[in-house]
């Protein structure tokens, strides 16, 4: 109206929620995990930024991926991070990766009444030396897992995981059984075709790739020589080894 | 101003909050000492966990208009849904079977969710509705079972621990959970089981299911139920039901996970493939009758639609 | 909820080596409640054309028989056979008349297309419910398990595949994209079409 004032009611809604695309993945191996996110961050149909990290490493041995609302995302990874700080002040050591996965259940469910809208998949190695990813829904329900894709181009990228990692559909040739685990370059190259296609196929992922391989201690990153530009991130010269790989993803 | 006030008020949600904290935690706040070693304890470390709210008027209405994808599909925060769940007492104890799968709108979200949470050794709770509000609160459930059992050197009846979960989940009516559970167990009593839901339902009976899938399920269990079943022709029954509701309900499937409680405790009798069921059965298990489950596998070659096996299969047009 | 989950279903068409291949599940649901395993969603329009109808079941049916009619009418009519792309745009057109109150379909459609050497190209083409073209050059799909199908497809697909290695990777990528949809499943079937014959397989799916 010219005075000001409304001819209808007008309704106002509080939304702090906005979804920043991008696609996260990760890949248990016998002794060893793989982690990776794209690193593309978009708004609706526009790019904010060609590079913004979405996996993190947490410890020696964990790393977590999170995907959906940038900015709750890297609020709760800072908050996971702190937590891990404060276990290793009090415990002299680092927290084992199962207390990680509920640590952070509880820190989602604590936030169930106004929820971080984040999905979570943290990898890495669990105490006796296998590899492990554990997959969460932004309130906290978790479930440890041999592979999950996460994200805009999850329903792209998860099919193409259970007919490539876990053979499904796939009858294994007279007198053979399917793998139970892949190597680790198998599952390096699988990673990497899975975010070629999801690029191609879908608008909210592209521009770089991160991958981060977590290798058991003791173990050789058999297959790593193999892909260029591996970085190792390793703390302790005999540890449980950390390595990143990135790659280039299309841009348009 | 406005913090102070709510502080002191009994009707906001944040007050229903404080009388949950008030009713079943011990203490109100912790020292600041003791934030080195809650690192790992999460907030389980001081009583019943506090809740963030988000700041506005009705954070329940707020909660429902980003999480609730019933009323509005498009909505970011996608809770799962879909499952089929059955539990049903008999002469031998407490069958308890499940599927497992988790659905996201029309994406199946994953095949090998547990929905059957091991509360503590006599103790099992089905998962139906929010995975995350049955996994975190009957774990916590489970941690105040065990505090039962250490204050009162006595194991928790099983009418004892639905009533506490019936009792915590009533206190958050209204705020947004979504929970159907089904609390199974022996105790002194023998085998019992409480269906308990986030409306605050309690009621105890024989038989249950619940889920999208359950009317399938309640179809084969009714039909087959006795209370002098087998333990191995229960077994049978609760596989054959779940089996049935995965095959017509789109939103189950994926596996079936088999569980009996018996006097001893429950023991988990193992998880079968819904696919594997339908054409081959489920093996050389006992109460087996043999063959596939599928009614187009049983048929095969008796009836003018099914060929017999080898003509279906392949064939040039 | 999307009218294209009322009864569900998804087709998938892919172009390989002087062939091509169609395929599709086989559930009719009502919603979540499964009907049928039986369903057809392809139908054979001539020697050398296959349409893929997900959609509304009813529209399904009615389809179906309005394209074998409008194909008999044209093959009388003009005393030669129907090219697959002249088809498609049949299809288009059909689909544009019921602009303001559209089939619920998104065909899918291949065929060997006669070139001028009287040698066969490959064809596919898909459109969307009121027939918008696609004439794609390596895959086209549609339903309700879409972009799982976009997924797996784009993982599995590679130029110049032979008649058979076609049929395992458009029923690998079905079969894939179709366990990760609800409203999908319940068997499913392979068309694969050569210069010189027609391969139709019947796959043993997941049945949940």
């Amino acid at each position: 109206m010219p005075d000001g004032s409304f001819a209808h009611p007008q309704q106002r809604q509080f939304n702090p929620y906005s979804d920043n695309g991008g696609t996260i993945l990760a890949i248990a191996g016998a002794d060893f995990t793989v982690i990776a996110g794209d690193t593309r961050q978009s708004e609706g149909y526009s790019i904010q930024t060609r590079y913004a990290p979405k996996v993190f490493r947490l410890t020696d041995r964990a790393v977590l991926a999170v995907n959906g609302f940038a900015a709750d995302g890297n609020m709760f990874v800072k908050k996971v991070k702190q937590r891990l700080e404060w276990y290793r002040h009090a415990h002299a050591k680092d927290m084992p990766l199962r207390a990680i996965a509920r640590l952070i259940q509880t820190m989602l469910y604590a936030q169930r009444f106004f929820p971080y809208y984040v999905y979570n998949i943290l990898g890495g190695i669990e105490e006796d030396g296998t590899g492990a990813v554990y997959s969460f829904d932004p309130v906290g329900s978790y479930e440890r897992e041999a592979c999950r894709a996460a994200g805009a181009a999850q329903s792209l990228v998860q099919p193409f995981l259970d007919n490539q990692i876990y053979f499904k559909n796939q009858k294994a040739a007279p007198g053979t059984t399917h793998p139970a685990h892949l190597p680790l370059s198998d599952v390096l190259s699988i990673v990497i075709d899975s975010f070629t296609s999801a690029t191609e196929r879908h608008i909210e992922v592209g521009d770089g790739l991160e991958i981060y391989v977590v290798v058991a201690q003791g173990r050789s990153p058999q297959g790593l020589d193999a892909f260029r530009g591996a970085q190792e991130l390793s703390t302790q010269p005999n540890g449980d080894r950390m390595f990143i790989i990135r790659r280039e993803l299309k841009k348009d | 101003m406005n913090s102070f006030l709510t502080r002191y008020s009994s009707t906001t949600p944040e007050a229903d909050i404080r009388k949950a904290k008030e009713l079943y935690g011990e203490d109100e706040d912790f020292s600041e000492v003791m934030w080195g070693s809650t690192g790992g304890f999460g907030n389980l470390a001081s009583g019943v966990p506090m809740f963030k709210l988000p700041s506005v008027q009705d954070p329940s209405s707020f909660l429902r208009m980003h999480t609730d994808d019933h009323a509005d599909p498009s909505c970011r925060i996608k809770i799962k849904h879909g499952t089929t769940t059955l539990a049903f007492r008999f002469q031998g104890g407490v069958i308890v079977a499940v599927d497992s799968r988790a659905t996201a709108g029309s994406y199946v979200a994953s095949g090998t969710v547990k929905k059957v949470i091991e509360i503590n050794p006599y103790l099992l709770g089905t998962m139906a509705g929010g995975a995350a509000d049955c996994q975190y609160w009957e774990t916590y459930l489970g941690i105040q079972c065990r505090l039962h059992e250490l204050r009162n050197r006595e194991r928790i009846s099983v009418a004892a621990a639905s009533k506490y979960l019936s009792n915590l989940v009533y206190s958050y009516k209204g705020m947004g959970l979504s929970m159907g559970t089904m609390i199974c167990g022996w105790d002194k009593t023998g085998p019992a089981i409480f269906y308990v839901d986030s409306d605050g339902t309690r009621l105890k009976g024989d038989l249950f299911s619940v889920g999208s899938g359950s009317t399938f399920a309640y179809g084969v269990l009714d039909q087959g139920y006795r209370w002098d079943l087998t333990d191995e022709e229960a077994q049978e029954l609760g596989r054959r039901s779940i089996y049935a509701a995965g095959h017509r309900d789109a939103f189950s499937g994926n596996t079936v996970n088999l569980y009996h409680v018996k006097q001893d405790g429950w023991k988990f009798i193992g998880n079968y493939d819904v696919s594997e069921l339908h054409y081959n059965g489920p093996g050389d298990v006992p109460g087996a009758t043999g063959g596939g489950y599928g009614y187009d596998i049983r048929v095969a070659g008796r009836t003018s639609t099914n060929a017999p096996e080898g003509e279906a299969g392949e064939g040039q047009a | 909820m999307s009218i294209m989950e009322y009864n569900g279903g998804s087709v998938i068409a892919m172009v390989g080596k002087e062939c091509v291949a169609i395929a599709s599940d086989l559930r009719l649901g009502n919603q979540a409640l499964g009907i049928s395993s039986n369903f057809q969603k392809i139908f054979q329009m001539t020697d050398r054309i296959f349409l893929g109808l997900p959609g509304l079941a009813t529209d399904v049916t009615t389809l179906k028989e309005t394209f074998r009619f409008r194909v008999n009418m044209y093959t009388i009519k003009e005393e030669r056979e129907l090219e697959p792309e002249t088809f498609a745009h049949m299809v288009s057109s059909a689909l544009y008349e019921r602009r303001f109150g559209p089939y619920f379909i998104e065909p899918v459609m291949c065929g060997l297309q006669k070139t001028h050497d009287g040698s066969y190209k490959p064809f596919i083409a898909a459109t969307d419910l009121i027939g918008c073209l696609n004439f794609a050059k390596d895959f086209v799909v549609a339903g309700t398990a879409s972009s799982k199908l976009f997924g797996v497809a784009e993982g599995l697909w590679e130029p110049d595949l032979e008649p058979e290695d076609l049929f395992e990777t458009c029923a690998q990528t079905l079969l894939n994209a179709v366990d990760r949809d609800a409203y999908s499943g319940w068997g499913a079937e392979v068309y694969v079409l050569t210069k010189d014959k027609v391969i139709k397989r019947t796959l043993k799916g997941r049945m949940d």
